[in-house]
């Protein structure tokens, strides 16, 4: 079996320590870090999305599977910071302000990492100006909320007003998810992109930063 | 019959004829509906400072507050938050409730010593043992189970004023559980099975809850035997009657009222699902429980719940079903 095959079988076992190993290995054989990510580690996180998002595997073999991708990611690093590589986009995500849950907005920013994008976390019980004023300041081409709560879910249309008045509309995609959100809503709020889950957020983005560029 | 006699013949999964028993999990509602603090919300951190007479006036609206609750909306069991949570304060309040009302009403509270879905900053820790040391969680279980159980005995010598308990800890999320079917197997068959068992030779009875979507462990739960699985929450796609076909005829059913919807619905929806839920329910003309699909939480409207309680009063009876 090909090494890269093989590092991205034993990401989705979420065999870390393997990942790590064959991730050097691979490093050691003079296999480019870009084609490790992308063949290895960003390919095998992406079979875990399908299946995750096709009910296949459940939350926590999605954790395993991303924590070995952190692990082997880091160690491609310092390599890939020396080539040309540059992120396929960048998104900052939160939780709105007054909602604790976290775990699907944590699902979603690992699925968007393994797909190449950089991702600022704001945590949770994030105001909407907090959004804008990230967004602004990094630069960022998508911003993402998650609402758990219909109590919460108005706090996503607060970020879009927020996003029209500080100017910066035209230039920034709104995505929004969490359950009880969904397409209306998102049109109704004046929201860009909903998606149901966390694979077909991250594939989105992608979609979303490549038109961006 | 006293309404812990027609709880325990539902749990029993006996036709009752009458009026189908109701109650909820928790009713957190009591601020609107009696101008009064819920007992779990309540945090008394000068507790071992008051004098007996003090702890015992709490004690003692506590008591009343849970009676007044189950009396007002008609419910058939009451759910106990002791608080204070120790032995002594537990044996307290049970005693202060049956004191009271009697044998009126069929007392609960919590005794889960399963693992359920562990919290945001635990989970990927959790998530790692699972796969790379089960054995030790289950060291853990088998150890969390003893603890249970060994307070489920003392109450028991203590007068077994305790009906059953609640096992409460949370499988599943509403698109899947948290748990694989492995997983489950592994992690929490062995100490929900011997938990439930152990409960029963004590006499006491078991009401398992989680919400979210169950189906794909239902079966393994059921195989655990509780007398009653409870919250069958619509809004993780559970359906009364698929329930019913995987779990056979003798375990009692509780739940299933969209509380999502009793809280973002128009009144015609809630009312719907209301109807639906006892028509579904009522089926079977016997092992039923009619409540919210997880319970009566801080931010539903009262006027909801309320009007819920109207819908089951005129619709809710096995002699007079207008379905
Ligand atoms: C875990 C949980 C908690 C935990 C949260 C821990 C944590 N760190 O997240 C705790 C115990 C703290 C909690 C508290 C409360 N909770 Co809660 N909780 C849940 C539970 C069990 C699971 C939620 C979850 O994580 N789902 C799994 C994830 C993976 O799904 P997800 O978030 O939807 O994410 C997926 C998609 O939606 C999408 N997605 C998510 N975000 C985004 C963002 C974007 C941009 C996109 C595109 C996609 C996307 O991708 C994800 C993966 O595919 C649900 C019930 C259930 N069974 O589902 C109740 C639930 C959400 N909670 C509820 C309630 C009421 C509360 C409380 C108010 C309870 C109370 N009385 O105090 C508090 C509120 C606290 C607060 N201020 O936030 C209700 C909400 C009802 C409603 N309709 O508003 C639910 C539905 C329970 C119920 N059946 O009634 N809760």
């Amino acid at each position: 079996m090909g090494i890269l095959l093989e590092i991205s079988e034993n990401l989705q076992r979420g065999k870390a320590k393997n990942v790590k190993e064959l991730v050097q290995q691979a490093v050691d054989e003079q296999i480019p870090a870009e084609e490790i990510l992308e063949k290895g580690l960003l390919a095998g996180m992406n079979i875990v999305g399908e299946k995750f998002k096709n009910n296949q595997v459940f939350v926590p073999e999605v954790l395993m599977a991303a924590r070995a991708m952190n692990v082997g990611a880091a160690l491609l690093k310092p390599l890939l910071a020396q080539g040309d590589n540059v992120s396929k986009g960048k998104v900052c995500i939160g939780t709105v302000k007054g909602d604790l849950h976290d775990i699907g907005k944590n699902l979603v920013k690992m699925m968007m990492e393994g797909k190449g994008l950089e991702v600022i976390d704001l945590g949770t019980d994030v105001p909407a100006q907090t959004y804008v004023e990230t967004a602004i300041k990094e630069n960022c081409q998508i911003i993402c909320c998650s609402a758990l709560l219909t109590t919460t879910m108005p706090v996503m249309g607060e970020v879009v007003r927020a996003a029209e008045k500080a100017g910066i509309r035209d230039q920034v995609k709104i995505m929004v998810g969490g359950a009880p959100v969904t397409e209306s809503f998102c049109q109704q709020i004046g929201a860009d992109v909903y998606t149901s889950d966390a694979a077909s957020a991250a594939d989105a983005a992608v979609e979303l930063c490549k038109a961006a560029c | 019959m006293t309404n812990r006699e027609r709880f325990i013949k539902t749990l029993k999964c006996e036709p009752i004829g009458g009026q189908v028993p109701t109650f909820e999990l928790v009713f957190f509602l009591t601020m609107e509906a009696f101008g009064k603090v819920h007992p779990s919300q309540r945090y008394y951190s000068q507790w071992n400072q008051m004098s007996y007479a003090e702890k015992s006036l709490h004690m003692n609206e506590m008591a009343q507050l849970y009676i007044d609750t189950a009396k007002k909306y008609g419910h058939s069991a009451i759910f106990v938050h002791p608080n204070p949570g120790d032995l002594e304060h537990i044996q307290w309040l049970l005693e202060l409730i049956r004191e009271k009302s009697g044998n009126e009403y069929f007392i609960m509270m919590h005794g889960d010593p399963t693992w359920g879905i562990p919290d945001g900053q635990t989970m990927m820790d959790f998530s790692i043992q699972m796969y790379e040391e089960p054995e030790k969680l289950n060291e853990e279980s088998a150890k969390r189970v003893e603890n249970a159980l060994e307070t489920a005995r003392k109450l028991d010598e203590r007068g077994h004023l305790l009906d059953g308990f609640a096992l409460c800890s949370d499988y599943c999320f509403n698109v899947n559980p948290f748990f694989s079917e492995d997983a489950f197997d592994e992690l929490i068959v062995p100490y929900l099975k011997e938990v439930i068992a152990e409960y029963r030779k004590m006499g006491y009875y078991s009401i398992k809850h989680t919400d979210g979507n169950i189906m794909p462990i239902l079966k393994q739960m059921a195989d655990c035997k509780p007398d009653a699985i409870h919250s069958l929450d619509p809004q993780g796609g559970v359906s009364l009657p698929e329930v019913r076909k995987i779990v056979g005829p003798d375990i009692a059913l509780a739940g299933n009222v969209n509380c999502g919807l009793l809280q973002t619905g128009t009144d015609e929806e809630c009312r719907t699902d209301v109807l639906r839920s006892l028509r579904e329910g009522m089926e079977n003309g016997r092992g039923y429980i009619f409540c919210t699909s997880n319970c009566a939480y801080t931010g539903l409207q009262l006027n909801r719940y309320e009007m819920m309680i109207e819908i089951w009063k005129e619709y809710g009876n096995y002699d007079r079903m207008k379905f």
